[in-house]
């Protein structure tokens, strides 16, 4: 009888020896540093532990921009990541490359797709498909001082909600000398095609690229002057502060150098630890005469890559399965400030009473899904995307730190623009 | 007298010799390759496109502000930086006692990288605990931040990249002081020049081929060594402010993914570096450089 | 007169006193903010002392950045460089100085051409060719490319040209081959000279910083200037304090060795003056 017991215990031992040679080992590519990274590698344990059979090596890879390039080159190589990390520009480069495995390809029904949050999903949706898996979602907010709000005179739960309110409150802060600017913004350019998108206007033809390749943006159009002439107004007057592109402008809001800051709600979780005032958040500025739209999802999403045997991409789906189950995508919520993924995990946040706690990380939410869902709002796709913001954010910064004509720096702009869509349609065109 | 041995020296310089031909000449010649063509982000397609890429670059606004802001860069690290460096070494170069111990402090800053430069003035004018902007602040009640003040951004990284090259530029021109013959000095002295015109007629002439020299050096320095400090500071903004040419290279050919049209800036490099070369070759001896 | 001397001679001290704090200074400072607390250093004016929380700051700035990691990996790859280049230079040095053979102008053109060659002038190709070689994230794409120097090859070259021709010519004479040669007489004579080079090739690549990023930006072969990066948040307010504790581990090593092998380096310094 002993020994039939410890037969089956080496046989179980040795069954889970052999589990543990089976493992299936895959490589993630991330560009998640500092507090972030924590979290990623919190999620990746907690996986290789529950899934003993898959291995997940996660590895942070630089900033968006090298963490793409060092994918490319390892494709190019034969070596690719099984899953990599890439932000929203980089989308149509991905979708064009070949050198992927769309994420609907691998669901054989585990997934109700239709259960993610709307706008993420159609994001990273192309033509009715799913590519990548949503993962670091985020959308741009309007973060305030209310101690500020309260030192001019103006009622701290009253943010404005038109351009025009915003410039009177940000003319009266400044006047009143409870700070020294109005507003700021953080990624001005992602910032201007918030503006599109939230007032239903095309960025760029072939429905925003999502019909086929753009290769005509319309950011000159009255309707981008409009937004560029009252952002200079603004800051002639002493209302805009501009703070630089990314992030930087993070650092002088919470100083108090100015009052409001239009940012990635990513940075919810840094700005409420950091503030030493009372912070509130609002939905972005609307300019009147317009019709509504919604503002767009930035952040980034996983891609899996080809290269990866069928092993290694049952692995993969696993990995990002797990990472939209409701427990997880929650955590990732709670630890970044980036969207939970899915309709189930908000309503899960709702009951367990979080945004009550947390009423600003609802902000956000609230503004996602109260916008209208319209092929204007879904998100543009552009090839050379990173060139592309880039030359609008250098146009942003002539017209407002420069005082350059706001028609004159967009026609430029939107001629360069034009000119690099045109070079990538010739490479990927027909 | 010689060693006779007729394969000995091909295997000394063979290994030398390989690594310069993979990985120095052949890229080289592949550049000029490349530089013909647009590339797909992932390389797997390419169109010939002829000079469109070097006639596109002279188009480009955002090159043609590089190239300028490259020169002014340059000019002030050369400029302010070498006529700094002299005065201190011809302060330190007197032979009083006690003096000894300063020149060995002057060599320190030689072993800063171009980022830690940046990384160390970007504090300085750091706009809320920045001691300049602070000080300014305070007497002036101006406020200063270089994220959005294109000025004040190129002055970071000018400031950074010429106090990262003191330390060099100091030693090198108290070396060649030192190597002045003492008789000249002390005839000139007699003769009833004092130190102005000593150092004028005498001094400043004697070193003329090592502040030439640090001229191409800082040169070769300004142009290709300060990514660094461009990278963990500005990154090339407000706008596109303080983008030297090396950070536009950087910026499309490892961000935005256009391999050719980066290679054509590198053969634009290529020719200043050239250019350079001949100069040095024309008008100065040959010397070793120390990078 | 005795009075007057001694005031100028206060004047010079005082002089040379300011331009040390000017060149020294900001270093100076940044050492300071490594050892003090966020309120120590927002205070205005600034403290201009130690502070209390240099522990505390060096080993978040350690963890964060994985310090010890970085220290690691850019000392091998600064090592193994510095050395790699002597060595090779001094093989071709001594082949140039001491032997006569086909090609040989080619050859020396060849390896002064270098210098027209920074990587920037080549640098898409060359990344493409370490692609293709699979040597993205290894250590292979971080040294072998730098191992041929042209500066190594003057400056052997140069001091081998001042030995006296009869050391050869005994050598021959004694039966000596040409490696014994080089091993007992030239090498012992060119230790200065090496120390000079590997102090100048090893602050060099500590210092490298863009084909580091390009190529090597994981934590297996991370460099500790990439590294320091990572101390810069993105999205939140600097922490001062530990960046400037992380570039002080950053610093130290090659600030070290400068101060270890100064008097090779002045005197390398002082031979390019005699030409």
């Amino acid at each position: 009888m002993k020994r039939w017991l410890l037969g089956l215990a080496l046989a179980g031992m040795l069954g889970v020896l052999a589990g543990a040679l089976a493992q299936t080992e895959i490589t993630f590519w991330h560009a998640m540093s500092g507090s972030r990274q924590e979290v990623v590698n919190n999620l990746v344990e907690a996986f290789n532990t529950e899934f003993p059979e898959y291995e997940v090596n996660a590895e942070f890879t630089g900033s968006y921009a090298e963490t793409l390039t060092k994918a490319i080159a390892a494709y190019r190589a034969g070596s690719p990541p099984t899953i990599v990390q890439v932000y929203e520009v980089g989308t149509q480069t991905m979708l064009d490359s070949d050198a992927i495995v769309p994420v609907y390809t691998l669901n054989q029904g585990e997934v109700d797709f239709g259960s993610f949050v709307q706008p993420i999903l159609k994001y990273y949706s192309y033509q009715g498909e799913l590519y990548s898996m949503p993962f670091n979602s985020s959308t741009a907010m309007l973060y305030y001082n209310k101690d500020v709000f309260r030192e001019a005179g103006l009622d701290p739960n009253r943010p404005p909600r038109t351009f025009d309110e915003l410039y009177e409150m940000g003319l009266r802060i400044v006047e009143s000398g409870a700070a020294k600017g109005g507003v700021s913004f953080g990624w001005p350019a992602w910032i201007f095609e918030q503006m599109f998108a939230y007032h239903n206007q095309f960025y760029a033809n072939n429905d925003n690229g999502r019909s086929g390749l753009a290769t005509e943006a319309f950011i000159n159009s009255d309707f981008g002057v409009q937004v560029l002439g009252e952002w200079q107004k603004w800051t002639q007057d002493g209302v805009l502060v501009y703070g630089g592109r990314e992030y930087s402008a993070n650092d002088p809001f919470l100083a108090g150098d100015f009052a409001m800051l239009v940012q990635s709600t990513s940075s919810l979780g840094g700005i409420l630890r950091k503030a030493d005032f009372e912070v509130g958040t609002t939905f972005l500025p609307r300019l009147p005469g317009y019709p509504s739209g919604n503002s767009v999802i930035g952040g980034g999403s996983l891609w899996v890559m080809k290269g990866a045997s069928d092993e290694q991409l049952e692995a993969a789906w696993a990995f990002l399965q797990y990472l939209g189950r409701i427990d997880n995508t929650i955590a990732w919520h709670k630890g970044t400030g980036y969207f939970p993924a899915t309709n189930e995990a908000v309503l899960t946040l709702l009951n367990e009473g979080w945004f009550a706690g947390e009423p600003n990380a609802l902000t956000a939410f609230m503004q996602i899904l109260t916008g209208v869902d319209t092929p204007a709002a879904r998100g543009v796709l552009l090839g050379n995307f990173v060139q592309i913001r880039d030359i609008v954010g250098a146009a942003i910064e002539e017209a407002v730190t420069q005082n350059r004509d706001p028609q004159e720096a967009l026609d430029k702009a939107a001629q360069e623009v034009n000119r690099v869509l045109s070079e990538y349609s010739e490479l990927f065109g027909q | 007298m010689q060693f006779k041995n007729k394969w000995l020296p091909y295997i000394l310089l063979s290994p030398s010799l390989i690594i310069i031909l993979i990985f120095l000449i052949y890229p080289s010649i592949d550049t000029f390759r490349l530089a013909f063509y647009r590339v797909a982000p992932f390389g797997d397609r390419r169109i010939f496109i002829g000079f469109q890429n070097y006639l596109r670059l002279l188009q480009d606004p955002d090159y043609l502000n590089a190239i300028v802001i490259s020169i002014a860069f340059t000019a002030f690290v050369v400029i302010v930086g070498l006529t700094l460096s002299l005065a201190i070494a011809v302060l330190a170069n007197q032979r009083l006692p006690g003096f000894a111990i300063y020149r060995t402090f002057f060599i320190w800053p030689y072993a800063l990288s171009p980022a830690i430069a940046g990384i160390v003035w970007a504090f300085f004018f750091d706009p809320n605990v920045g001691p300049i902007p602070r000080l300014l602040a305070n007497q002036f009640g101006t406020s200063l931040n270089w994220r959005a003040d294109a000025t004040l951004a190129f002055f970071l990284i000018a400031t950074a990249a010429t106090w990262k090259q003191l330390g060099y530029n100091i030693v090198f021109f108290l070396a060649s002081l030192q190597s002045i013959p003492k008789e000249l000095l002390e005839a000139a002295a007699i003769d009833g020049a004092g130190p102005p015109v000593r150092f004028r007629r005498i001094v400043f002439p004697l070193i003329s081929p090592m502040t030439f020299f640090l001229v191409i050096t800082n040169t070769l320095f300004a142009f290709f060594e300060t990514f660094g400090l461009l990278h963990v500071t500005t990154q090339g903004g407000p706008g596109r402010a303080t983008e030297l040419l090396i950070y536009k290279l950087y910026r499309d050919g490892f961000e935005s993914l256009r391999s050719g049209y980066a290679s054509a800036q590198s053969i634009m490099l290529f020719i200043l570096v050239a250019l350079i070369t001949i100069l040095q070759f024309r008008y100065a001896q040959r010397r070793v450089f120390y990078q | 007169m005795k009075a007057r001397k001694i005031i100028t001679f206060l004047l010079a001290h005082l002089g040379m006193l300011l331009a040390t704090l000017l060149v020294l200074l900001p270093i100076l400072y940044a050492l300071l903010i490594s050892t003090q607390s966020p309120s120590e250093y927002y205070a205005f004016p600034p403290k201009l002392r130690f502070g209390s929380d240099w522990l505390e700051n060096y080993s978040i700035a350690w963890q964060q950045a994985k310090l010890g990691r970085l220290l690691l990996n850019s000392s091998f790859v600064a090592i193994a460089v510095a050395l790699g280049k002597i060595v090779l230079s001094i093989l071709a040095a001594f082949a140039f100085i001491y032997f006569d053979f086909r090609f040989k102008v080619l050859f020396f053109v060849l390896i002064l051409i270098t210098h027209m060659l920074p990587l920037p002038v080549r640098i898409v190709p060359t990344f493409e060719l370490i692609d293709q070689f699979r040597w993205v994230n290894s250590f292979n794409a971080l040294t072998i490319p730098f191992f041929a120097s042209a500066t190594g090859v003057l400056l052997f070259h140069q001091l081998f040209r001042t030995i006296p021709r009869d050391l050869a010519d005994a050598a021959v004479i004694d039966g000596a081959s040409p490696l014994q040669f080089l091993w007992s007489i030239l090498i012992p004579l060119s230790f200065t000279n090496m120390a000079a080079l590997f102090l100048i090739e090893f602050i060099y690549m500590w210092n490298q910083y863009l084909w580091p990023l390009i190529v090597a930006n994981f934590e297996r072969t991370r460099q500790i200037q990439i590294g320091l990066k990572l101390l810069i948040a993105t999205d939140a307010t600097i922490d001062w304090h530990i960046v400037m504790a992380g570039v002080m581990v950053a610093l130290l090593p090659p600030l070290l060795l400068l101060i270890a092998l100064q008097a090779q380096f002045i005197r390398g310094v002082a031979m390019q003056q005699e030409k």
